[in-house]
């Protein structure tokens, strides 16, 4: 049973683990307040140069991929320290033409990148549960980050940089740091693709994977790797889940993006963590029947009251 | 007379990303609203237009002014729906910057979706409007009438735009909400009128251009907003964002070196262009040519 539906759904499987990579690479940098649209661009090297170096130098798969995530995070680097002093929307469009040179360079590339039809037929040892390994890998390191000491370092550059750098954080170091990791991901992600995939193709490195991967992280939630998970799950397996919304899925994407941006900015994890928080409350009030009144224990809204009054 | 001939080409792609960045770059300066859904209202506009043109023949102007409308209300209706109700929400300036531009691209997408439904994804253009265009050779220089119109309305406007902003009481108001906004409410501006009616005006515009720019290329597909989209930042911040002045030394920078690379390669890279402008001058002069914004820095 299990192992039949595994086979059905290989591809949004294989889906799912690409695009998750990909929306991790640009979370990171999120994380600590770098809008960087960079991950597509990261995402076209490791694609492509998996695909040049297997198919047309002869390579071994795993070392092209290998090769390709460290020169992605080496371009990464270079980004960072070039664009370092650019902030908010200014590093978000530096961002988004470094991507998107990368399109134009697939294009026009001839031979080297097979222009629009792109690069074909990349068959090779990679398989879904050795991507699904990496990733959980990934995740375990993602998931130590958002714990402890370097968390709240992360979430104090993130929300007031003056304040971090007081504190003895190194903000832009952090901040450039973020370059690497997000481009090794970036360029994971786009070599697992073509490995999986066994193709790579203009389309699949333009502006609407920029929108996705963004998309993705809104609705999940910019602070967490579930956020990310949850949102590439939702974005995947959506267009499978509800077959009549076929040919409206555009249309449903847009308004569930607008609603996200209007009424949920923190995504879904912060929509659940509030739940959660709420439901404590709750059920300590419903315990301690002495306690006192419900105001004052209601979280941090009740206590900015009493700064207020 | 040929350099002439290619200058005539510049001058007229220049004024039509004059005419579509105009408002956008004045939102975005003065209100701190970077719209990313003005390409989709660009091109629904000119699609509005399109209908219309398709039940009556219609004049150029007519099509024109129901194109300008169409993008006018579809600004507003984006700006009430979606970009006010951000900025009301948002915590500080940085969150509202982000979410802002998701809300765009999320909003951009259902111009786009209805277009593509009712067109099947083909290009659509006026072949039924009454306009036709008529070419006047002047000593081997040959210019159409619809160059002639683009480049009085859009330079016409722009200069226009410059002159309001500096001379009148409204632009002294709305310049002031780009410096402080805070200081600016406090002085009697008020910042939702201010944004409703930049809003409009930006809409009118985007829906101008995309008129006259399917009367110019003949036909306008529904996915073009996006392009003539990231084409407008690269001139807009080549210029300094809110600067009008700056913006037209953009937009001309751009077309020039676009015509440059349509004439010396394949025509391939032509896309790359904007790209590489933008990218080059973020690295170099991230405040723009004229801009006086300052940037801020980590």
């Amino acid at each position: 049973m299990i192992s039949q539906w595994f086979a059905m759904n290989s591809v949004l499987i294989d889906q799912t683990l690409v695009v998750f990579l990909l929306a991790l690479s640009i979370q990171i940098p999120l994380r600590l307040g770098v809008i960087s649209f960079a991950g597509i661009g990261y995402f076209a090297i490791g694609g492509y140069g998996t695909g040049i170096l297997v198919l047309q130098q002869g390579w071994n798969n795993v070392a092209a991929i290998i090769v390709c995530s460290i020169v992605a995070a080496i371009v990464a680097t270079l980004l960072g320290f070039i664009i370092a002093h650019l902030n908010g929307l200014y590093l978000g469009m530096a961002t988004v033409s470094f991507s998107l040179l990368f399109s134009a360079i697939a294009i026009n590339g001839g031979s080297l990148t097979g222009g629009a039809v792109g690069l074909y037929g990349l068959i090779g040892p990679i398989e879904t549960w050795h991507v699904a390994l990496v990733t959980v890998v990934i995740v375990v390191l993602v998931y130590l980050s958002e714990r402890g000491r370097i968390s709240r370092r992360i979430d104090a550059a993130k929300e007031d940089t003056q304040l971090a750098s007081a504190l003895g954080i190194n903000v832009i170091r952090m901040r450039r740091m973020s370059f690497p990791i997000s481009g090794a991901l970036g360029g994971l992600a786009g070599a697992f693709s073509i490995s999986l995939k066994t193709t790579i193709h203009p389309e699949s490195i333009n502006f609407s994977l920029v929108i996705l991967a963004l998309t993705i992280i809104i609705i999940g939630g910019q602070a967490s790797w579930v956020g990310a998970l949850f949102g590439s799950l939702f974005f995947v397996w959506l267009p499978e889940a509800l077959e009549f919304v076929g040919d409206f899925e555009a249309i449903v994407y847009g308004i569930v993006v607008v609603v996200a941006a209007v009424y949920l900015p923190g995504g879904v994890v912060v929509v659940y963590k509030d739940w959660k928080h709420r439901r404590q409350v709750k059920r300590f009030l419903a315990q301690a029947p002495d306690a006192p009144p419900r105001d004052e224990l209601a979280g941090v809204s009740g206590r900015s009251k009493d700064d207020a009054s | 007379m040929e350099i002439l001939q290619i200058l005539t080409t510049v001058a007229v792609s220049a004024a039509i990303y004059l005419l579509f960045a105009l408002g956008m770059s004045i939102v975005w300066g003065t209100m701190a609203i970077l719209n990313f859904a003005h390409g989709s209202i660009f091109m629904f506009a000119a699609f509005v237009g399109y209908l219309a043109v398709k039940q009556v023949a219609l004049p150029l102007v007519a099509v024109v002014l129901i194109a300008m409308i169409a993008g006018a209300l579809l600004s507003v209706l984006m700006q009430i729906l979606a970009f006010e109700p951000i900025m009301r929400k948002a915590k500080n300036a940085h969150a509202a910057e982000l979410q802002l531009v998701i809300g765009g691209i999320g909003l951009s997408a259902l111009p786009i979706f209805v277009a593509q439904r009712a067109t099947l994804s083909n290009p659509f253009g006026y072949l039924q409007s009454t306009f036709t265009t008529e070419y006047y050779d002047i000593g081997g220089w040959s210019i159409s009438n619809l160059e002639i119109i683009i480049l009085v309305v859009g330079w016409g406007l722009g200069i226009g735009t410059a002159i309001f902003l500096r001379r009148s009481r409204q632009g002294l108001a709305l310049r002031s909400l780009g410096v402080d906004p805070e200081v600016a409410s406090l002085m009697g501006v008020d910042r939702t009128k201010m944004a409703l009616s930049g809003m409009a005006f930006a809409g009118a515009l985007a829906g101008l251009a995309g008129a006259l720019t399917t009367f110019y290329l003949s036909s306008l597909t529904p996915e073009s907003g996006n392009y003539i989209l990231l084409k407008a930042f690269a001139a807009i911040i080549l210029g300094g964002v809110g600067s009008v002045a700056g913006l037209m030394i953009g937009v001309t920078v751009l077309a020039g070196s676009e015509t440059a690379v349509i004439l010396f390669s394949s025509g391939g890279w032509v896309n790359a262009v904007a790209f590489g402008l933008l990218f080059l001058i973020l690295v170099i002069r991230p405040q723009g040519v004229l801009g006086k914004k300052e940037v801020r820095r980590t």
